[in-house]
C-alpha cells in the first residue's frame, strides 16, 4: 500500500518554502474550514480526539494538554512554537521549517485558534539561521495574504506571530528553559510546578509545542481525528517523521506512520548499513537521551509505547546507527561530553555528575579505567536520575546507564587491556 | 556612556531600539539586541554588555550572565571566518575528527584558537541539526554539509578567495 | 559565616493532640479554615496554608538539611538536599519548593532518602577543595555538617576537580572563593531580591558555572555582608575577619546594634575578652535577617579608638586621679560655677547613644545637681534607606524623648553653643557627647567654660579639654536598653570587660549625684531599668528579663 506523503508532502517541489506552492496544492484549506465554522473547543476537541503525541520528545498527547489551560481569561494565553531542535540526531524540525514553513505556521495558527491565544513565538535555535530567515519569510506572506495580523480571512480572529532566535543552548529545548530564553534570561529550566499551562511566558498560560506536532494539525482539522488516528497504531497515533544517521547508506528523513519496524526503516528506507562489512551494532533510536538498543534488540516498532515496553523511548524520532566499527566507550564520552557542555549547571547531581562521567570515560577510553569504574557509572547515573530539576538528568543518566549495562564487557575490556580495543585515536 | 561614545553603530543602535518594544515584555529584547551587537561586531564586548544593559534598563552583571550562557555569544573576537565544526555523535561517526584535526594543521590554529592575520577561527560546536549531512559545519552563518578533508580543502581555498 | 537559618518555625504551627489513632496510623487533627494538617514521620502537625514541607518539618523539629533555600529569599530548588518522601509521588520532592497540603504524608528519614542525601553530598564535594583547615567557614559550615550528619564517609573520586580562582577580591569587605562555592545562588538571589543592586550573577553553564562580578562593578552595597553570612560555605569570606578566629572558640552574646536607630538584633562573638565579629541576629519586627555592613564595624571603636583610660582631674599627671578624687571635684566644679553665677549658668549635654538606664540616672542626678538646661545634639547623616540604614545615627533619640530629654535637636545644641560664647553659661557636664569633635562648639567657646566634665568611653576632644573626666564603658562592655525608630525596647548585653578603669555610664552618675544629694543605690542596669520602669509610663511593667532577647514594644506604641 503506497503510504500518502502528509508531512513531507511537499518538500521535493521547487520553492516549496513559499506561499504560492502552498496554497497551490490546497495550503490553509484547512484553516479557511476552521475559521468558518468550527469553534476552538471543537478543535481542540478534535485535536484530542486523534490521540497526537508531542513529537518534540516527551510524546504528551497535545490535545490533553491544550485542555490544562484555566478557563479563566483574566491573562493573555501564549503558543510558543518550540523549534530549538537540538536533540543530537534530529533533523526533521529543521526540514519542515526550511521545506514547508507554511505547514508548519497554518498548524500554529490554527492551534492558536483553539487555545484562543493572540500572540504566538516561534523559538528557534540560534543556530538555524536560514531557518529563520525562510520563516519570517512565510509569516511575512502570510501578513500579506491576511492569514495573520487582525481579522483573519473575516472571523474576527487576531493573531500574531514573532520569530525569537535561541543562541546556542541545548537545554532551551525543555519546556521552561524556553520560557527563561524568551524572557531574555539564561535558559536555567524552573521548578514545576506550576506547570507552564498555568503559569508559563510572563506568568501567563502558555502551550509550548513541537514543531512536527504543529504540523499535524491542519491534517488533523481537514480530514478529523478518526481519520488521523487510523494512521499508525492504537495510541501513537498520525504520520511520523522519522531521522537516521550515523553509520547508514543514506541517511535523512524519513516519513512513515508510526510503528514502522525499524530494520524496515533502517534496510528498506535507508539503503542498509553503510559499509556492507560492518553490520549493524548498536542503535539509539529517539536522540541520544534515549537508551540505546544493541543490535540482538533492534527488531522493533517505531512508535511510543513499543519501544517504551523494549526498555527504551521514541523521543525525538532522532535515530542514531553504529556499526561493528564503533567503540561504545568512545560513542558514550562523545555523548557525555555533549551532556557536560549543554548542562546549565543549576542543580547539584546533574551540574556535578555530568563532569564527573566525562573523567571516568575519558581515562576508560585512555587506558587508564580502574576496574570499578563502569560500576561507578551505574551507581553515579542512577543517583543522578530523578533527583534533577528537569528531566536533562535522565537524558545524561540513560545513555550512561545503558551504554555500561548493554556493552559491558567492552568497558571491562578498556579496563583489563589498558588501552581501547578499537584502537582509538587520543580524545580531545 | 554619551551618545558619542556607544560601542556600536547608530545603525545597530536604531536597530536595537526597534526591537525594544517589539516583545510584551522589554526584557526580551536583550537575546534579539545582543544577537544585533554581535551581527555588527562579530563579538560582544565588555563595553557592549554595559550598553546594552543600559537599553534595557538591566544590571551589567545580568546581560553578562546571559551573554555567558549562550554559546553563540563571542566574548573575545573571531576569525573573519568562523569555522564551527560539529562534534556529536553522529558526525563524529562520519569523520568530523578528522575534519577538524585536518583543518587545524592547515591554518596552524586549534579550537578556540584565531589565525594571526584574523582570517580564520575554529571551534567545536555541539550537534547542528544536520546529521544528514555529517560531518558538518557552518562559517559564519552559512552551513556547509559534508565537511570532509577534501571540502575542507576546497572551503579554505574559497574563503581565502574572498578577502 | 553564621547562618541565621535554621528553618524559622511557620506561624502558628501546633502539634495536634494525639487522637484516637485508627489502625492505619495516627488521624490528621482537625484544623481551621486556614490551616492544612499532614503527617511527617509519622507525626501529625497543623500548619499555615502556604507553609513548605521543610518549614512544616522544622515546626516539629525535624531537620531537613538544605542549602539554596532562605525563608527571605525566593526558592531556587537547584542543591536538591532537601529531598523528602511523600506518598503517592513516585519521585522525591524537594520540601522547600512543595507546599504541604491536607494529608499529605512525608518521610524524611527512609532509607531511599538516606542514599539520596549521601548522593548528594557526593556530588557536592567532588569538586570541592579540602580547604577546611585554612577556611573560615569551618565550624559553621553546612557542608561539614550534612557530611558528617549524612554523608557517605568516604570519596571515590580519584579525578581532577574543576579549579576555579580563588581569594578573589569580589567587594572592598568581601573575599570570594571560585572552589569552595556550591552555587546555591543565595547570594545572587539576595542582591537581586533584598538589595536590588543586582551585583552578582552566575556566568557560563555547567560545571563551570561560577558567581562574578561585572567588570568595575563590585560586591559593595550598604549590606553586603549579609552575602557572607547567609553563604552556606566559605566561598564568600567576611574581610576583617578572615583568620582572626575559630568559631567553636567564639561565644555569641545577643545585643543589639547601636550604629543607627534601626536598633537591628546581632550577635556579638566573643572570645578571650575580645568581639571578634558582628552578625545579624533575626528579628522579624525589626531587620528580619539582615543588617548594614558599617553596623557590623561597631565593636571597633572600643577596641581601637583612644580610650579615656582612668579618671583625670584639675592637674591630674599621668598616672590620673583616683576615682573619687575626680568625683569629688566635678561635684565641687560644678557647684561652685551654681554658685557664683546662679542656677542657669550650669548646662549639660546628654547623648541620643546612652542607654535608658544612663539617661535615666542623668535625669536623677541633673534634678539633684539643679541643672535644668540640657542639650541633646542629633547626629543626623545621609537619609533613611529603603531597608534597615536610618539617617539618625543614634540607636536611642526615641529614649531620650521618653524620658524627658526631647528628641535630638540642633537648634537646642546650637543656642547653647552661642550662650556658651557668650559667657552665659559657666559650666558643662557632656555625657557621651564630643561638642568640639563634632564642630558645634569651637574650641574658643570651650575656653570660656570655668568647668567642664566630661563623661565618655573615648579621649575625645571635649575630654581633652575638660578639667575633670571620668571613664565609662563602650559598646560591648554593658548593658541597657534602647528604644528603636519604631518604639522598640531593646537589650543590649556585656559581651566583654570593661576596659580599664572604665564603668558604665549610670554607675558614674549614681556616684556624682550623691555628691548633689540623691540617694540613688542602683548595684545592677537592671535595677535601674526597673526604676525607670517605675518612672516613665512607656516602660511601665517592664524589666530586662521580660524584654529578653527580642525586646518589646514600648507602650503606647
Amino acid at each position: 500500500m503506497a503510504q500518502e506523503l502528509l508531512l513531507t508532502r511537499n518538500i521535493h517541489r521547487e520553492r516549496s518554502e513559499t506561499i504560492d506552492v502552498y496554497l497551490r496544492h490546497g495550503g490553509y484549506e484547512a484553516l479557511r474550514k476552521v475559521l468558518k465554522g468550527t469553534t476552538p473547543e471543537a478543535l481542540l476537541n478534535e485535536v484530542k480526539a486523534s490521540e497526537l503525541r508531542g513529537r518534540g520528545g516527551a510524546g504528551f498527547p497535545a490535545g490533553m494538554k491544550w485542555s490544562f489551560l484555566p478557563k479563566t481569561k483574566d491573562k493573555p494565553r501564549y503558543l510558543c512554537v518550540n523549534a530549538d531542535e537540538s536533540e543530537p540526531g534530529t533533523f526533521k524540525d529543521r526540514l519542515l521549517i526550511e521545506k514547508d514553513p507554511h505547514l508548519v505556521l497554518e498548524g500554529i495558527i490554527l492551534a492558536s485558534y483553539a487555545i484562543e491565544c493572540h500572540t504566538a513565538f516561534f523559538y528557534i535555535r540560534g543556530e538555524f539561521h536560514r531557518g529563520a530567515r525562510t520563516f519570517e519569510k512565510a509569516i511575512a506572506e502570510a501578513y500579506q495574504k491576511g492569514f495573520l495580523g487582525k481579522n483573519i480571512l473575516g472571523s474576527g480572529y487576531d493573531l500574531d506571530v514573532l520569530v525569537y532566535r535561541g543562541a546556542g543552548a541545548y537545554i532551551c529545548g525543555e519546556e521552561t528553559a524556553l520560557l527563561e530564553s524568551l524572557e531574555g534570561k539564561r535558559g536555567l529550566p524552573r521548578l514545576k510546578p506550576p506547570f507552564p499551562a498555568v503559569v508559563g511566558l510572563y506568568g501567563c498560560p502558555t502551550i509550548i509545542n513541537n514543531v512536527e506536532t504543529l504540523a499535524n494539525v491542519p491534517y488533523i482539522a481537514e480530514r478529523g481525528a478518526a481519520w488521523f488516528a487510523s494512521i499508525g497504531r492504537p495510541k501513537n497515533t498520525g504520520p511520523k517523521l522519522f531521522c537516521l544517521s550515523g553509520h547508514v547508506r543514506k541517511p535523512g528523513v524519513y516519513e512513515a506512520p508510526l510503528g514502522i519496524p525499524l530494520l524496515e526503516l533502517l534496510n528498506d528506507r535507508a539503503g542498509g548499513m553503510l559499509h556492507p562489512d560492518r553490520p549493524l551494532k548498536a542503535c539509539v533510536p529517539g536522540g541520544s537521551s534515549m537508551k540505546i538498543l544493541p543490535a540482538s534488540r533492534c527488531d522493533v516498532l517505531l512508535d511510543f509505547d513499543s519501544l517504551a515496553a523494549a526498555g527504551t523511548s521514541l523521543g525525538s524520532a532522532g535515530g542514531m546507527v553504529m556499526d561493528s566499527s564503533t567503540c561504545m566507550v568512545g560513542a558514550l564520552l562523545n555523548l557525555a561530553e555533549f551532556y557536560a557542555h549543554e548542562s546549565c549547571g543549576q542543580c547539584t547531581p546533574c551540574r556535578e555528575g555530568t563532569g564527573w562521567f566525562v573523567q571516568v570515560l575519558r581515562r576508560l577510553e585512555t587506558g587508564q579505567g580502574r576496574p570499578e569504574d563502569p560500576d561507578l557509572l551505574i551507581d553515579v547515573a542512577r543517583k543522578v536520575e530523578g533527583n534533577t530539576i528537569c528531566p536533562f538528568g535522565e537524558a545524561v543518566a540513560w545513555p550512561v546507564g545503558s551504554y555500561v549495562a548493554e556493552f559491558r564487557s567492552e568497558f571491562d575490556d578498556h579496563v583489563t587491556r589498558k588501552a581501547c580495543p578499537f584502537g582509538a585515536a587520543s580524545v580531545r | 556612556m554619551s551618545a558619542t561614545t556607544i560601542p556600536v553603530s547608530p545603525e545597530t543602535d536604531r536597530r536595537i531600539d526597534a526591537v525594544l518594544d517589539r516583545y510584551p515584555r522589554r526584557s526580551s529584547a536583550l537575546l534579539p539586541a545582543l544577537h544585533l551587537v554581535q551581527e555588527e561586531k562579530g563579538w560582544v564586548s565588555t563595553e557592549a554588555m554595559e550598553y546594552v544593559a543600559g537599553k534595557l534598563g538591566v544590571a551589567p552583571a545580568f546581560v553578562a550572565g546571559v551573554v555567558s550562557f549562550y554559546t553563540m555569544f563571542h566574548r573575545r573576537p573571531v576569525g573573519k571566518h568562523h569555522l564551527q565544526i560539529c562534534r556529536t555523535l553522529s558526525c563524529m561517526l562520519r569523520g568530523s575528527r578528522d575534519t577538524m584535526n585536518h583543518l587545524a594543521s592547515r591554518l596552524g590554529i586549534g579550537p578556540g584558537e584565531v589565525t594571526r592575520d584574523g582570517q580564520f577561527s575554529l571551534e567545536w560546536v555541539e550537534c547542528l541539526g544536520a546529521c544528514d549531512t555529517a560531518p558538518c559545519a557552518q562559517v559564519n552563518d552559512e552551513d556547509v554539509p559534508l565537511l570532509d578533508q577534501a571540502a575542507a580543502d576546497a572551503l579554505v581555498e574559497r574563503l581565502r578567495g574572498k578577502r | 559565616m553564621p547562618d541565621p537559618n535554621p528553618p524559622a518555625p511557620p506561624p502558628g504551627p501546633a502539634p495536634a493532640p494525639q487522637a484516637a489513632a485508627a489502625p492505619a496510623g495516627p488521624a490528621l487533627p482537625p484544623c481551621g479554615p486556614d490551616e492544612v494538617a499532614l503527617l511527617i514521620d509519622g507525626r501529625p502537625v497543623v500548619v499555615k496554608k502556604g507553609t513548605n514541607v521543610l518549614q512544616a518539618a522544622a515546626g516539629l523539629g525535624v531537620e531537613v538539611p538544605h542549602y539554596c533555600y532562605h525563608p527571605g529569599l525566593s526558592v531556587a530548588g537547584n542543591c536538591r538536599m532537601c529531598l523528602v518522601e511523600i506518598e503517592k509521588m513516585p519521585k522525591l520532592q524537594i520540601g522547600c519548593a512543595t507546599i504541604a497540603a491536607q494529608g499529605m504524608v512525608v518521610k524524611t528519614t527512609t532509607p531511599r532518602v538516606g542514599t539520596t542525601r549521601a548522593a548528594m553530598m557526593e556530588f557536592l564535594l567532588i569538586n570541592h577543595p579540602l580547604d577546611c583547615p585554612i577556611c573560615d567557614q569551618a565550624g559553621e559550615c553546612r557542608l561539614q555538617q550534612y557530611s558528617a550528619e549524612y554523608g557517605k564517609g568516604q570519596s571515590r573520586f580519584v579525578d581532577e576537580k574543576v579549579h576555579h580562582d580563588k581569594r578573589v577580591p569580589i567587594g572592598e569587605r568581601i573575599v570570594f572563593d571560585g572552589e569552595r562555592c556550591i552555587k546555591c545562588t543565595r547570594c545572587v538571589r539576595f542582591c537581586e531580591e533584598v538589595t536590588g543592586t543586582r551585583e552578582l550573577t552566575l556566568v557560563d553553564r555547567g560545571g563551570h558555572a561560577i558567581i562574578d562580578t561585572f567588570p568595575g562593578k563590585p560586591l559593595d552595597n550598604a549590606y553586603s555582608g549579609n552575602t557572607v553570612d547567609i553563604c552556606p560555605v566559605g566561598a564568600l569570606t567576611w574581610k576583617p575577619f578572615r583568620f582572626q578566629a575559630r568559631v567553636w572558640f567564639l561565644k555569641n552574646v545577643p545585643s543589639i546594634c547601636t550604629g543607627c536607630a534601626r536598633g537591628c538584633n546581632v550577635d556579638l562573638a566573643t572570645y578571650d575578652h575580645k568581639v571578634h565579629r558582628i552578625t545579624p541576629r533575626q528579628n522579624a519586627d525589626v531587620n528580619g535577617w539582615w543588617m548594614c555592613d558599617y553596623g557590623r564595624q561597631t565593636h571597633l571603636p572600643a577596641q581601637e579608638g583612644k580610650r579615656l583610660e582612668r579618671a583625670a582631674g584639675a592637674g591630674a599627671g599621668s598616672a590620673g586621679t583616683a576615682a573619687g578624687d575626680a568625683l569629688d571635684q566635678a561635684a565641687a566644679i560644678l557647684q561652685a560655677a551654681a554658685s557664683r553665677h546662679g542656677k542657669g549658668s550650669v548646662a549639660a549635654v546628654v547623648s541620643a547613644r546612652l542607654s535608658i538606664e544612663d539617661l535615666h540616672a542623668a535625669r536623677t542626678t541633673l534634678a539633684a545637681a539643679g541643672i535644668e538646661r540640657v542639650a541633646v545634639p542629633p547626629h543626623d547623616e545621609g537619609a533613611d534607606d529603603a531597608l534597615l540604614i536610618r539617617r539618625d545615627r543614634t540607636p536611642n533619640a526615641r529614649g531620650a524623648a521618653l524620658v524627658g530629654f526631647g528628641a535630638p535637636a540642633a537648634a537646642t545644641a546650637a543656642a547653647l553653643a552661642g550662650d556658651i560664647a557668650t559667657g552665659r553659661v559657666k559650666a558643662l557636664l557632656v555625657i557621651g557627647e564630643d561638642p568640639a569633635g563634632d564642630g558645634w562648639l569651637p574650641a574658643s567657646a570651650l575656653q570660656n567654660l570655668e568647668a567642664l566634665v566630661v563623661i565618655d568611653a573615648f579621649r575625645t576632644a571635649t575630654a581633652e579639654a575638660a578639667q575633670v573626666s571620668l571613664p565609662s564603658t563602650a559598646y560591648g562592655e554593658s548593658e541597657g536598653v534602647f528604644v528603636n525608630c519604631t518604639g522598640r525596647a531593646q537589650r543590649t548585653r556585656a559581651a566583654v570587660r570593661p576596659q580599664a578603669a572604665a564603668d558604665p555610664v549610670w554607675a558614674i552618675l549614681r556616684e556624682l549625684g550623691r555628691r548633689f544629694g540623691a540617694a540613688s543605690s542602683w548595684t545592677s542596669a537592671a535595677q535601674v531599668f526597673e526604676e525607670a520602669a517605675r518612672t516613665y509610663p512607656a516602660f511601665a511593667g517592664m524589666t530586662h528579663r521580660a524584654l529578653g532577647e527580642i525586646g518589646a514594644p514600648v507602650r503606647g506604641e
